[in-house]
């Protein structure tokens, strides 16, 4: 094994941000936030168009895991932009699950299909943060904490 | 720590790339950007895009999703820091991930990204790591295993009892002086307010 080498970079962006003008992170960050207001309801709306989605999967039940998978993590993509926490955190658990499920060559619809629900209602009501949400979510992590616990379903 | 929001920050003149799959997510991506002031954005959807825009164009930096079909920003990092012509090898890279795979955890770790930010975020996050690749004063390794900024942000020396992996890493053991010690009077003239001649 060769010695590592250490190289001193400078990056042209440290200079460029440093320059005169701009503007204050407060303000960029109201900005972007501003800019970001404006885009949320069509996101909203994409997210709706996913969940349809992945709703014609749990009814068909021909998908594989992977599909599930790949579908989740785009709505968490999407969300995690719009800082959704509790939407977010519970397609992240939808993610984790059928990860895992797809990691030993498993399927398990039910555990899917409460994720899937627990979306729409969270969806409907598009609010964030709420002590019900809250605990639905955690619930959502427990099932797919004990996934792999339960025997393996069609 | 939280950007302090009276910081003053020019991205007018920075040249960004974002590269993600998802339109709306990039989209979403370049908005934030264009609240940030940024002027010179440009954007596409594939990391063999991505390649093309890093060979063509000078940029400042990328931010670039990590979960893409064929080549994912990981494997498009190790790219950059490899095989990229050389003036753009280290050009700082923030990947942005949403679910971690297991699959991907040392992937990540090892591609050489300057930071990796995850989802969700919010446009003061992303503010916060743009400044930090800004204000980063790592030194870049270049190893067979590992090429980017360095993992340590601190360096502490060795672990106890251990020899340094690095020629500048200095021993833990403290060994018997090689020059006498100093007497007292030279200690207290060391220390001694004196008056200086401008």
């Amino acid at each position: 094994m060769s010695d590592a080498q250490f190289v001193k970079v400078r990056y042209k962006l440290t200079e460029k941000v440093a320059q005169a003008g701009g503007m204050t992170a407060g303000m960029a960050s109201e900005r972007a936030g501003r800019e970001l207001k404006a885009q949320r309801e069509e996101a909203h709306h994409a997210l709706g168009t996913m969940l349809g989605g992945l709703e014609a999967m749990n009814r068909e039940r021909s998908a594989q895991p992977t599909d599930v998978y790949d579908a989740a993590t785009q709505m968490v993509d999407i969300a995690g932009l719009f800082d959704m926490k509790s939407f977010c955190d519970a397609a992240y658990s939808l993610s984790e699950l059928t990860d895992r499920l797809r990691n030993h060559g498993r399927q398990d619809w039910a555990s899917i299909g409460v994720h899937i629900n627990a979306l729409r209602l969270i969806w409907t009501r598009d609010e964030d943060g709420s002590a019900e949400v809250k605990a639905m979510v955690d619930g959502l992590w427990a099932l797919t904490d004990r996934a792999l616990e339960k025997p393996p379903s069609a | 720590m939280a950007l302090d929001p009276r910081i003053r920050i020019n991205l007018e003149r920075s040249a960004i790339l974002v590269v993600d799959d998802n339109p709306k997510a990039l989209e979403v991506q370049t908005s934030m950007l264009r609240g940030f002031g940024v002027r010179r954005q440009l954007k596409c959807g594939s990391a063999a895009e991505a390649q093309h825009y890093v060979v063509s164009q000078e940029l400042d930096l990328i931010i670039i999703d990590s979960a893409m079909p064929d080549m994912d920003g990981y494997d498009f990092v190790r790219w950059l820091r490899r095989e990229a012509p050389e003036d753009r090898r280290y050009t700082p890279v923030l990947i942005l991930t949403g679910h971690a795979a297991r699959g991907m955890v040392e992937k990540s770790r090892d591609c050489g990204a300057n930071f990796v930010i995850t989802r969700p975020f919010t446009p003061e996050i992303l503010l916060q790591r743009i400044f930090w690749v800004a204000k980063d004063e790592r030194q870049v390794v270049v190893a067979d295993s590992y090429v980017g900024p360095d993992r340590r942000f601190q360096n502490i020396g060795a672990p106890l009892g251990q020899k340094g992996r690095r020629k500048d890493d200095l021993s833990t053991h403290v060994g018997a002086a090689t020059d006498p010690n100093m007497d007292q009077m030279d200690i207290d003239m060391l220390l001694k307010p004196q008056r200086a001649s401008l």
